[in-house]
């Protein structure tokens, strides 16, 4: 896996700290949602835990000693999950599903290979989309079973494909 | 006539050669004259050689454009003061900071929300290279301190404050008074400073000191760190040396103001 990149506020001290001033607070938010977004992708992360990801690298820079308060990063969440980035799971907030690409370009990803490969109007489970032999080298390989749903439950609602049951769970037409 | 006379003649007579002299007077204008234009002729013609055979230098060579800068001054002309003169025209010098001054705006502009209007001229020449490209023109550290200059004389916004041995540049209106500035020079060392140096380093009440660094948080000028051991720190990005490496990712580009 390539190293992953930090943009120069991860080493800039006071970006662990929620700003005072509203204009740099906004901007220093709008740096973190990137920044929690590109990590997560980096890492094909799709759930977060609050209280672990306080600790992970992203949150956490030891190398400089500074690391989020528990309350900016709900702060941050609540960020994303205005945006649409972020789902929470439980109503307790610790725990969330993050979107770094949304269920609509995931299907757009998913719709493309499966019409460049001329498999349209083929049946496929949804295993063999996430992690069959043949999709090794998509991105959308490894995606993780409830956001694939969501990004073929938007493909169905684009009439791009429908969702079926078939013996051992579900699998989608693509048409 | 070699005595002077007496009675109506002697009048008429001094009258004629009054009105000669003045003839003469005339004449003496007019050969005056037609000599100075002669000699501006060729005055003209000299320099139109001069400019077109420095024309290239002017463009190329940044310590070309120093000595000819000090030669101007030496002679009472700046080459800058107005857009449209025989220098700026003739030689393109106005030209080549017309231009320079746009690309500093622009890497101003594209920073701004980073460090909030301010950059060390270090970065600023850095960057102004960089966009320049491998073949362009050489840009000396002087040549961004003119164009500035130039700008700041148009009423840009711009200003630059000396710190540690260069400066910083400013390129929005912020209101920076002599406090303010005096607090930059000192976290110009560290790229950070606390009330505490303030007030010791300065000799100044804790209150002014808290104020003074208050005011660059409001201006956007400055970052706080409260994780710091001790007391909060107050963090210029303009002078965290770590940004002049990077370049802007795309996110921030989507976050810059138009």
């Amino acid at each position: 896996m390539q190293s992953f990149e930090w943009p120069w506020q991860y080493n800039f001290p006071p970006f662990f700290t929620l700003q005072p001033n509203v204009d740099t607070r906004q901007k220093q938010l709008a740096a973190w949602c990137s920044l929690a977004l590109s990590y997560c992708r980096h890492r094909k992360l799709y759930t977060l835990d609050v209280l672990e990801a306080q600790e992970s690298a992203l949150f956490n820079n030891k190398k400089i000693s500074r690391k989020l308060s528990v309350e900016a990063i709900q702060v941050i969440f609540e960020e994303l999950r205005k945006k649409g980035n972020l789902e929470w799971m439980d109503k307790n907030k610790t725990r969330c599903l993050i979107m770094w690409r949304r269920p609509e370009e995931w299907g757009k990803l998913i719709y493309q290979w499966v019409s460049k490969n001329g498999m349209v109007n083929s049946v496929f489970t949804l295993y063999e989309l996430s992690s069959g032999e043949d999709t090794e080298s998509e991105e959308f390989h490894g995606l993780e079973e409830w956001m694939l749903l969501r990004a073929l439950q938007a493909l169905q609602s684009e009439g791009k494909a429908e969702v079926i049951s078939l013996d051992d769970g579900k699998g989608v037409k693509f048409f | 006539m070699h005595r002077r006379g007496v009675g109506a003649g002697a009048i008429a007579k001094k009258k004629f050669a009054e009105a000669k002299y003045k003839e003469r007077g005339t004449v003496l204008a007019e050969d005056q004259i037609a000599q100075m234009s002669k000699q501006l002729e060729t005055f003209r013609s000299h320099l139109e050689e001069f400019a077109s055979k420095h024309k290239q230098e002017i463009r190329k060579s940044s310590q070309f454009r120093v000595q000819f800068q000090e030669m101007c001054a030496t002679i009472g002309v700046d080459p800058l003061a107005s857009g449209k003169g025989f220098w700026s025209e003739m030689l393109g010098v106005g030209d080549f900071y017309y231009e320079l001054g746009v690309q500093i705006i622009e890497v101003c502009l594209a920073l701004k929300h980073r460090n909030g209007g301010l950059i060390t001229l270090d970065e600023l020449h850095q960057r102004v290279l960089k966009g320049r490209g491998k073949f362009a023109q050489d840009v000396s550290q002087d040549d961004l301190v003119r164009a500035i200059k130039k700008l700041k004389a148009m009423g840009n916004g711009f200003g630059m404050i000396p710190v540690g041995g260069s400066y910083l540049v400013q390129s929005v209106p912020a209101e920076l008074n002599m406090d303010h500035t005096v607090v930059l020079q000192l976290a110009e060392r560290k790229g950070y400073v606390t009330v505490s140096e303030v007030k010791e380093g300065l000799k100044w009440e804790r209150e002014r000191a808290g104020h003074v660094l208050d005011h660059l948080l409001k201006e956007g000028l400055a970052w706080l760190d409260m994780q710091a051991d001790g007391e909060p720190q107050y963090w210029l990005p303009a002078l965290f040396s770590d940004l002049t490496s990077q370049d802007v990712s795309p996110e921030e580009a989507n976050q810059m103001s138009p």
